[in-house]
């Protein structure tokens, strides 16, 4: 079975440059914490959109620490980054606007229901 | 009930106590220690020998410390007091209060110092709609300390008492048992702070970052602040009041997000609203920008850093599209609130390309227009791909979070302000018409951003194209020919929305009125459906929802008013932009230099003052920025390549004025006016144009 956070780091390791994060420079490491104790981490470094990816322990500018299945479900648009981080789900330390620029890649949430342009709705 | 009540804050962080310094918040109660939106302390009563105290005097020294002079004792007619208590409290991470008791009499007393001390941890959405809370309290005494704790899930806030002089602690509060000498004093340092306990090793990064943040001297830097705004010399002594003001409030109102390593924006109003707001924050770095430009540069990088990425309902996201309003509370925390950040609002993604443009006017920043870049190409590429809800090319909103969403998504955001002429209300989507003014502005600004900085002429003849194409349908479209003005929105049919509103003056600002229609339109701003002698009302008189106090469906609003002063100068309309100036200039000295938010739009000869409009939050930013976007009409202050403009048109009532050390790309230059234009007799509402 496919392992949908290797997914998720693998896809970012093979687009290489993410324009979301044109801007930024620093290392970001997660760190995702097994249920039976223990934690799978990732390094990220970026350089102005350009982004390696590595399966592996190291310092980081900023280190984001959740549990994977969490963490799953936030890769999945499931959960929202900065509303986990007020909550305590997520806890960051290291520089922060790292944390609010790669939330930036993540993917958006399943639609309420579909709404289109147009004029519907008129009374 | 509230009587009196002290205000003392530093950015989100804030004290709203009783005149006594006492804090006894119910669930509904707006009293209380907060902080990142959450009520950290609602419970704070100082009794001496069982007693309450009486306040004799209180004095707000400084926008974040007050001093209460308080004696033993209530309900006495006569205040015999041998002992006289002293409380000054300062706003920090959390806050500090010297607690100083003077004894009076020749003899020495024993007395019981008490301080009863409780915390519900509300957040700020819970204090306004009075909701219960679903997490477990605890309180614990440690080492000298009284914790008030607060959990739910992994949710978890706490405030940490303790004091200078040894107390006896116990689950309610503190308690000195203490002697005071004749004519001596005892004193003690309390220390409130807010925390959160550790989720682990490291500390969730928001109230650790408020924690560790060095505590700089506010003093020195209001003076600071103060110091490198701009002089003011005029002889007319309400103006200078209203810019003190104006410039001291602006201080208060600063919020640095924790992203902006200290640099500051502008929040949107105090204390409720000290938080990011999309809107708020860009219309006042626009007002201050002839005098501070910092403001406006950490409004571009912040709210660039928030810009949506993704499509997400709940929180009415779109990729481009700049936030509305952030908030950390408890609620935000649970997704039981959008606020993280939400981004149902029409306007601020336009209006944050054109404040992009207007502060490279002022300052000649081409660097921070490069690094921002990106994200006033996807602020362009949402106008056009995900605001044409109607299909027409039109910017219109229509919430997708229809819980907890805003209905209406512009400046005018209560329930009834979009209304037709007779007073129906249209449904979903509305293209209100100021929205195809800010879009038309921000593609005409950008495009001479492409050819300036992003070396990009093909785009830049693109929104040319664009921008004129807009410019000539919505002329058409959106004009009402049997009242002559532009109506307020076109409804889901396309039909008008046919209210006669001051969104006109918007229209003027953003440079959408073809000139033919520019001198008719001013005309129905100051003529007397719309204009009251103290301003220009929300909505005309006449239209079936008017009311001298709706919100926004007829009282004025000083800000809405600044901005029509500026379009007014846009057209040309020099002696027009000073009575609308006059008369909101005016108007603020009914409330000591401090505009309200809104005040009533009843006609100025019936009332003879301005009958403010009841609203929890004062000062307002976009009110405190009004006087000084009035004062850059009224001077005409206009950067043109590396120099700065002035075409004085100032009210006769102003006599002289002077604007000296106006910060820019030409360094520091002044500018000189003397009041010409004769504004009296527009006090009087009548039609036609107030020209000399």
């Amino acid at each position: 079975m496919a392992d949908p956070i290797n997914e998720f780091f693998q896809k970012i390791a093979d687009q290489g440059h993410q324009p979301l994060l044109g801007k930024v420079r620093g290392t970001v490491r997660f760190d995702l914490v097994e249920s039976q104790g223990g934690a799978d981490q990732w390094l990220i470094a970026i350089d102005r959109g350009d982004v390696t990816v590595a399966h592996a322990d190291g310092s980081a500018d900023c280190t984001i620490r959740a549990d994977k299945t969490f963490f799953e479900r936030l890769i999945n648009g499931e959960e929202n980054a900065l509303a986990a981080v007020l909550r305590g789900t997520i806890v960051c330390s290291g520089d922060i606007e790292l944390l609010f620029a790669i939330q930036r890649i993540f993917p958006g949430p399943p639609r309420l229901r579909q709404t289109l342009g147009g004029s519907e709705g008129s009374q | 009930m509230t009587i009196d009540q002290v205000r003392i804050l530093r950015g989100n962080t804030f004290v709203v106590s009783d005149d006594r310094g006492d804090i006894e918040a119910s669930a509904a109660d707006p009293t209380g220690l907060f902080s990142f939106d959450t009520r950290f302390l609602s419970r704070w009563v100082l009794t001496i020998n069982n007693q309450r105290l009486t306040a004799l005097s209180t004095d707000d020294l400084q926008y974040f410390e007050a001093r209460f002079f308080l004696v033993p004792g209530t309900g006495t007619v006569y205040v015999d007091a041998k002992q006289s208590v002293i409380r000054q409290r300062s706003v920090g991470n959390g806050f500090r209060e010297v607690l100083a008791i003077l004894n009076h009499a020749d003899d020495p007393v024993d007395l019981i110092v008490r301080i009863e001390a409780a915390c519900d941890f509300a957040d700020l959405f819970e204090v306004k709609d009075a909701l219960e809370k679903q997490g477990t309290y605890s309180t614990q005494v440690e080492d000298g300390r009284l914790i008030l704790s607060y959990r739910r899930e992994t949710f978890a806030r706490a405030t940490v008492i303790s004091s200078s002089e040894p107390s006896q602690l116990d689950q309610d509060g503190l308690t000195f048992h203490i002697q005071v000498a004749p004519h001596e004093s005892w004193r003690t340092d309390l220390e409130v702070t807010i925390s959160v306990p550790g989720a682990g090793r490291e500390e969730p990064f928001i109230l650790a970052w408020q924690s560790q943040r060095a505590a700089t001297d506010m003093a020195q830097d209001l003076q600071r602040w103060l110091d490198e705004a701009p002089r003011l010399e005029c002889e007319w002594e309400p103006l200078r009041t209203s810019y003190r003001r104006s410039l001291v409030d602006l201080a208060a109102l600063r919020f640095s997000p924790i992203t902006a390593g200290g640099r500051s924006l502008p929040a949107a109003g105090l204390p409720w609203f000290m938080t990011m707001f999309g809107r708020d924050s860009i219309f006042t770095s626009l007002q201050v920008l002839p005098f501070t430009q910092e403001l406006a540069a950490t409004t571009l990088r912040e709210l660039g850093l928030r810009q949506g990425t993704r499509i997400d309902d709940f929180r009415d996201e779109d990729p481009g599209r700049i936030l509305h309003e952030m908030r950390y509370g408890e609620m935000t925390a649970f997704e039981e609130r959008p606020h993280s950040p939400y981004y149902g609002c029409a306007d601020a993604t336009a209006l944050y390309v054109v404040l992009l443009d207007e502060y490279e006017r002022w300052t000649g920043d081409l660097d921070l227009v490069r690094e921002l870049e990106y994200e006033a190409r996807a602020a362009l590429n949402w106008i056009d791909e995900y605001a044409n809800l109607q299909g027409n090319g039109y910017v219109a909103y229509r919430r997708r979070n229809e819980e907890t969403g805003l209905e209406n998504q512009c400046w005018k955001d209560s329930w009834d302000s979009i209304a037709y002429h007779d007073g129906r209300l249209p449904g979903f989507p509305r293209a209100t018409c100021e929205l195809q003014g800010y879009a038309y502005d921000a593609k005409m600004r950008a495009a001479r951003l492409a050819r300036l900085a992003w070396d990009d002429s093909a785009f830049a003849d693109r929104l040319e194209v664009e921008a004129a194409e807009l410019k000539r349908r919505f002329n058409r479209d959106f004009w009402v020919e049997d009242g002559e003005f532009f109506a307020l929105a076109l409804d889901a049919d396309g039909r008008q929305v046919d209210s006669l509103t001051s969104n006109n003056g918007h229209l003027l600002w953003s440079g959408i009125v073809e000139d033919s229609k520019a001198e008719i339109v001013v005309r129905q701003l100051l003529g007397e459906r719309l204009f009251s002698g103290w301003g220009i009302r929300t909505m005309a008189v006449g239209a079936g929802r008017y009311n001298p106090i709706g919100y926004h469906v007829g009282t004025v609003w000083p800000f809405d008013n600044s901005f029509i002063a500026w379009g007014l100068r846009r057209y040309g309309f020099k002696d027009e932009a000073a009575i609308v100036a006059a008369g909101i200039l005016e108007a603020a000295q009914f409330f000591d230099g401090r505009l309200p938010e809104a005040f009533g739009g009843y006609p100025r000869a019936m009332t003879k003052y301005p009958v403010q409009y009841p609203t929890a939050c004062s000062p307002q930013a976009w009110s405190t920025g009004t006087p000084l976007l009035l004062l850059r009409t009224m001077l005409g202050l206009e950067p043109v390549g590396d120099n700065l403009v002035v075409d004085a048109a100032l009210p006769m009532s102003i006599g002289r004025l002077e604007l000296l050390d106006i910060p820019g790309r030409w360094g520091r230059v002044d500018a000189f006016g003397r009041g010409r234009v004769d504004t009296r007799q527009s006090t009087r509402p009548r039609d036609g144009l107030g020209r000399e």
